[in-house]
């Protein structure tokens, strides 16, 4: 029964969140640094470069890395102030078990046997796939490996997945069936020299905000940039053509482009007869979408449409980004299908200046997915179904190929079996599902009815309020690992601090665990460069080869570009240069799509649009970003945007409240009236709980590829709420705003 | 010797991520206050947004009006924060600066202003805002650079009435202008211009 | 040379010394109290008083400061005068002895800044009255172990040297020293790693004045440790070391950082200035129409930049007559505007 254990304000009080705005020690700490780290932030998947101040054990300030060639010491606010998150008095400093009021600490003896205790009654009552893991895509890559072989070897469960499945898995299916690959095709130094940028689904500046200044160093070399967005966000502000597309109606958009270009023969013919399957299908595919016709579909102009794909077709060199913007919704592969068809027709893949990328979001969004805590994946980037694969890693595991359990269920569906209690019990970490899954108010229904839950987590999140037993986990400063960037980049993590109190490293408490699970002799890592080793060992062969990467070649090379198999290999920048692409053919191939409408569209009753997303000040579910003063004082609260033509429809001026109802539920937000979005539409950022969640609106429609949820479109309808009907922020009372 | 590092000031890149508001919070002059600006110009009609740091007037006006002279210009030419022995936090700088740079703080009842991080620019290293800022809205580089990289050219000449100020701090505009007029007329009249991307999504509006 | 001389501030400062001087001889009933020993401190004192005079006087004929004087000396005595007088005294109180201000700007500062205060006024209350021969002591007849004070030459009170607030009496510039050496330590632990403090701070202006103030602490309290526990062993060398250290430190007075002791006073005039502003009328935007200072702040302001050579009136025929009509938020969004109006696109 996992219901919280006490009233949720006292939880807050004890486990914050409270808003940190000095750096322990005060701010006179930096100055005199013990040690200076070279890193990286932790907070998206840029993974900008930084130096990290420590003293006593704690980050205490930052300073610019900029030799680091990617972003060259630039930073968001995240970044800048990350260092706030650590020393931070919402830290968990001990494991907690569930007590009749609240919380109470515990021994790590305790705590793991408690866990150990519930995995072996739930897998003997209910079977071995009724103990499920949900694991982060914020994770270091030794950890993300560590969860996928945990889950297999010591839950033996089929039933992992991670947030990942909220964010890249989309672009990574679509990328996987054309290119046979998963990653951002070239390095963004490419950006510098496109003539043309198509940027879909992607607010670049607040989500990605480095990414910014490569699409403005090519716009003074002369590059045309196109947007496509429902908001007029500050990257499409000074767009060349900027496409304020309806949500939902991007395959068509992108389609309509397809088509402007086959009738005005601007494709390069021997890319395609050469390099490419399926493009017969795909020209019939897009005959339907005339101009006029995509245009009427999409809510733009038909004019803006042409001349977008006039610049594209006219360009010389090109690069086309995406982000979840596109990415977000049941046709969201087709949808990133429908941007690769248009880099495929036009040959522009594999060379100086012609690029694709998808802009991962989370800190090792593409790290995170390549190793084998996906549902469907084993280490390497391999099929999880295939043979061989499993024979191989079987292998490296010292295991029988039966031994591995098959594919399971994704994020969404492991909570669909939880509504169904055909999962019993639940192990997380760093992932916050109450606040990131759609239709918050199921989620909340089914955490109820877990047998057990266990969260490891280093701040208490709102999903761990409702856990039997915490495990005070690791933030990313604490352990030594690699992630990999935006670009395919592997970089090296040092670790910077030990954990606090009683906290342990992730790996450790992983461990540990399989240890009482009986399955400690896989799982005798003393570092996570044993880890890596091993994973180095895993990846080989597979698509994402790692085995040439170590942390050291990493210092040498400021990154090492997947795959890299061999240790005297430099690594691979720009995929696709020799002309091969990794499918079976060694072809790319086109994707043939046909836009239908969202799960839910507009109607009578729900007649507006709702669609979310981030704010720059913020990260994911909020549970680090929500802590840090400076960050949460930039955006305290959410809001909800909308047109001033539906505003004065609703009667409400900007700072009123409004109700925002849909067919899961209703909440209540201050109305920022901002003409940069479309009238049919509303936008509502993401990063908050409890009654302040976008998610208790959202739909938990799924793409049936790719298992993403359709967060960028629902049907709601607005009306003037109450003065005072605004709910309070869930933050502690007591904020330790000290000076010193 | 290597070419000079100065500082270039270009607000048409500003995306408004206020990386420059909370770096410059970590500049050992002052750190743990911010004294940056970033302005929402009129964020129902526009996304624009604006930085201003102080633009090391050559004659600074804030420095002629502060009845403790307070405000110093370093042999660099860089027009320190207020001395806070001396600043006795009647604003007069905070309401002369033509720019309006100065900021005033009740408590320690002074005014704080940037220095262009002094402590890292009087040894070499980049101010802070100029380091993060991920547009390049703001930015600290050799002169040579700038110019051969972006269009438009770096002015340090501004006219407010029939004053004329100029700056250690440059500003992008196109070729062919020689002196920034502070359009105020235009300002009151008409607000931010339309950009293209504003027209389109104006248009699609009204097919609404 | 002479001609160079500031007229006015010469006058002031002729004056000031001139009254000083009276002071002395009157109040040490024509130098019958006055210690002949003292007399380098004496003229030092003079000298310090004429260059502190003379400084505040021409700092007075800077356009900003004499206009902030004038409506000072007006304002007190307009309107609610009690009220008026009421804030000043409260202000003094607060930010002069509390010295709270400094508090909000850092507490390190403010035990720092108010040791030395503290430490420096004490001394200063002690010293000046015995040197100007103001304060004297003398034993009462018959009774050897009571002192009898003489303030101006007439008695006020005595104390016995050996009760406990004799030792206090007696030690008092020993307390002084103490205070101001913990002030002295403070700020050279801060000097040495503040990072704003070793990029602005110089050696004439920030250091000097440290140096300073530690060797006339140092060389006071070796007076004391000579007398005390050496019976007075290099007694008069260590005098004249002090003696030395003190007339530096007071000739440094007018010029350097401790000018500062004399301009800060000007804050209550600045408080009572935005009092009475916040009473009347306020300034308002010529563009987006919000109050940003009192109209008197900014007719004060216009005058004085117009003294100071400035030139901020708009030409004729133009939406407004003075740019300073413009709030400083609008000054900044106008930046932006103009660039890109002038640019007439987005993006450069
Ligand atoms: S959040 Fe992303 S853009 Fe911001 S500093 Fe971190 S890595 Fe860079
Ligand atoms: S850091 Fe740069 S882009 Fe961000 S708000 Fe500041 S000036 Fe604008
Ligand atoms: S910009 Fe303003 S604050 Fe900076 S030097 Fe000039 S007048 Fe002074």
């Amino acid at each position: 029964m996992a219901d919280l254990p006490a009233p949720e304000n006292q939880i807050i009080e004890r486990f914050g969140p409270h808003a940190a705005y000095v750096p322990v020690g005060g701010w006179g700490a930096a100055s005199d640094p013990d040690r200076r780290v070279p890193s990286h932030c932790c907070f998206c998947g840029q993974q900008c470069g930084m130096i990290l101040l420590v003293k006593d054990n704690v980050i205490v300030g930052l300073e610019p890395w900029e030799e680091f060639p990617f972003n060259h010491g630039m930073l968001c606010p995240k970044g800048v102030n990350r260092y706030l998150q650590s020393g931070h008095p919402d830290r968990l400093r001990a494991p907690l078990v569930r007590a009749p009021n609240g919380f109470q600490e515990t021994t790590w003896d305790d705590a793991l046997d408690r866990v150990a205790r519930a995995v072996r009654q739930i897998q003997a009552e209910h079977g071995r796939d009724a103990f499920a893991m949900l694991s982060g895509a914020s994770l270091i890559t030794e950890k993300a490996y560590l969860a996928g072989k945990f889950a297999r070897l010591a839950l033996k469960t089929r039933n992992i997945d991670y947030n990942g499945r909220l964010c890249m898995v989309s672009a990574a299916a679509a990328s996987k069936k054309a290119f046979g690959i998963d990653r951002s095709a070239n390095p963004w130094s490419d950006i510098l020299l496109a003539e043309c940028i198509l940027i879909a689904g992607s607010n670049t500046a607040e989500c990605s905000p480095i990414t910014t200044d490569y699409v403005w160093r090519a716009r003074d070399s002369g590059a045309h940039v196109i947007v496509v967005d429902p908001r007029l966000t500050p990257i499409a502000r000074t767009a060349d053509v900027y496409l304020p597309v309806r949500p939902g109606r991007d395959a068509a958009l992108l389609n309509g482009m397809l088509h402007v270009l086959i009738q005005e023969d601007l494709l390069d013919h021997t890319f395609i007869r050469e390099r490419t399957t399926g493009f017969e299908q795909v020209k019939e595919a897009v005959s339907h979408y005339p101009p006029a016709v995509a245009a009427e579909i999409a809510g733009v102009h038909a004019e803006d449409l042409v001349r977008a794909a006039r610049l594209w077709g006219e360009a010389k060199t090109s690069f086309a980004l995406h982000a979840r913007g596109i990415e977000h919704h049941i046709q969201g592969v087709e949808n990133c299908a429908a941007v690769i068809n248009l880099v495929l027709a036009t040959g522009r893949i594999g060379r100086p200046g012609c690029g694709y990328g998808t802009i991962t979001g989370q800190g090792n969004g593409q790290g995170g997915r390549e190793h084998g805590q996906k549902c469907d994946q084993l280490p390497g980037m391999r099929d999880i179904e295939d043979p061989a694969a499993r024979e191989y890693i079987a292998r490296v595991w010292g295991v029988h190929p039966d031994e591995i359990p098959h594919q399971g269920l994704t994020a969404v569906e492991i909570f669909e079996a939880i509504d169904r209690s055909e999962i019993r019990g639940l192990l997380s970490i760093s992932f916050n599902p109450l606040v990131s899954l759609p239709d918050a108010g199921f989620i909340r229904n089914c955490l109820r009815k877990l047998d057990f839950y266990c969260a490891i987590d280093f701040f208490l999140s709102e999903t761990a309020r409702h856990a039997d037993v915490v495990l005070a986990g690791s933030t990313q400063e604490e352990e030594e690992g690699i992630v990999t960037s935006v670009e395919g980049r592997v970089i090296h993590i040092r670790q910077a601090v030990e954990p606090p109190g009683q906290a342990r490293q992730d790996t450790r408490i992983l461990c540990d665990l399989a240890e009482r699970l009986g399955a400690g002799d896989k799982f005798r890592f003393r570092s996570t460069r044993e880890i890596l080793d091993e994973l180095r060992v895993a990846s080989r062969g597979g698509l994402a080869d790692y085995y040439g990467i170590t942390y050291e070649k990493i210092d040498r090379q400021m990154g090492v570009f997947w795959p890299c198999p061999e240790l005297d290999h430099p690594g691979t920048p720009r995929l696709f240069e020799d002309g091969r692409f990794y499918t079976g053919d060694g072809r790319a191939h086109f994707i043939p799509v046909t836009w239908h409408p969202p799960a839910e569209d507009t109607d009578e009753e729900y007649p507006i649009v709702l669609t979310s997303g981030r704010v720059v000040a913020h990260y994911l579910s909020g549970n680090q970003t929500r802590r840090i003063g400076p960050l949460l004082d930039q955006t305290p609260n959410p809001y909800v945007e909308i047109h001033p033509q539906l505003a004065a429809q609703l009667g409400v001026a900007d700072g009123e409240p409004v109700r925002i109802t849909s067919r899961r539920g209703s909440i209540v937000l201050p109305a920022s009236v901002v003409t940069t979005i479309r009238p049919d539409t509303v936008f509502i950022p993401y990063h908050w709980g409890g009654r302040q969640s976008v998610n208790i609106l959202t739909i938990r429609a799924l793409d049936p590829v790719s298992k993403i949820p359709e967060y960028k479109i629902c049907a709601v309808k607005l009306e003037k709420a109450a003065a005072g009907a605004v709910p309070a922020a869930e933050i502690a009372s007591l904020s330790p705003r000290h000076h010193v | 010797m290597s070419e000079p590092l100065e500082f270039f000031i270009d607000p048409m890149r500003c995306i408004g991520c206020q990386a420059c508001v909370s770096a410059c919070r970590e500049c050992g002059t002052h750190r743990g206050t911010s004294v940056i600006h970033l302005e929402v110009i009129d964020r129902m009609r526009t996304i624009q947004t604006t930085p201003m740091v102080c633009m090391h007037c050559v004659d600074p006006t804030c420095a002629e009006v502060c009845p403790a002279d307070a405000i110093k210009q370093t042999p660099e030419g860089v027009v320190l924060s207020s001395l806070k022995p001396r600043c006795i936090g009647c604003e007069n700088c905070v309401i002369a600066c033509p720019f309006g740079v100065p900021k005033y703080d009740a408590l320690p009842d002074q005014m704080m202003k940037c220095d262009q991080c002094y402590d890292r620019t009087s040894i070499g290293l980049r101010p802070w805002c100029a380091t993060v800022c991920p547009s390049r809205a703001l930015y600290f580089g050799p002169r040579s650079q700038v110019e051969a990289q972006r269009r438009g050219k770096p002015l340090n000449r501004f006219r407010f009435g029939n004053e004329v100020v100029e700056t250690k701090v440059n500003i992008i505009v196109p070729e062919g202008v020689d002196e920034f007029v502070f359009d105020v007329a235009a300002h009151i009249s008409e607000g931010m211009p339309h950009s293209v991307a504003d027209l389109a999504l104006a248009a699609s509006a009204e097919d609404h | 040379m002479l001609l160079r001389f500031n007229r006015a501030a010469l006058f002031w400062s002729v004056l000031v010394t001139g009254a000083l001087v009276a002071a002395i001889v009157v109040g040490s009933r024509r130098l019958q109290y006055f210690d002949a020993a003292l007399v380098p401190y004496t003229f030092a004192s003079i000298f310090t008083l004429f260059g502190l005079t003379y400084h505040y006087a021409t700092w007075l004929q800077r356009p900003p400061t004499r206009r902030y004087w004038q409506r000072t000396w007006e304002q007190i005595r307009q309107g609610n005068v009690p009220l008026r007088l009421g804030l000043v005294l409260r202000r003094l109180v607060t930010h002069i002895l509390a010295q709270s201000f400094i508090w909000h700007r850092s507490r390190l500062r403010w035990w720092m800044h108010f040791t030395l205060f503290w430490g420096c006024v004490l001394a200063a209350l002690v010293t000046f009255p015995l040197v100007f021969g103001w304060i004297h002591f003398a034993t009462v007849p018959g009774h050897p172990y009571v002192y009898q004070i003489h303030l101006f030459g007439f008695p006020a009170g005595t104390f016995a040297p050996h009760s406990l607030l004799g030792w206090v009496v007696i030690h008092m510039l020993d307390f002084a020293a103490v205070l101001v050496l913990v002030g002295v330590g403070l700020s050279f632990w801060r000097r040495t790693r503040d990072p704003d403090a070793l990029a602005v701070q110089n050696f004439y202006n920030d250091l000097l004045p440290l140096l300073i103030l530690f060797a006339v602490s140092v060389t006071g309290l070796m007076l004391t440790f000579s007398s005390l526990w050496l019976r007075g062993y290099y007694y008069s060398f260590l005098a004249q070391i002090h003696a030395i250290t003190v007339i530096g430190g007071l000739l440094y007075l007018p010029f350097g950082k401790f000018f500062h002791i004399v301009q800060r006073p000007a804050q209550l005039g600045v408080a009572l200035y935005k009092k009475v502003g916040a009473e009347g009328e306020s300034a308002r935007c010529a563009c987006c129409q919000a109050a940003f200072t009192s109209q008197m702040h900014l007719d004060d302001l216009k005058q004085v930049l117009a003294e100071l050579d400035f030139h901020y009136e708009m030409p004729p025929g133009s939406a407004i007559d003075h740019y300073q009509n413009v709030c400083p938020r609008c000054r900044r969004v106008t930046m932006a505007l103009t660039q890109a109006r002038i640019s007439g696109r987005e993006f450069l």
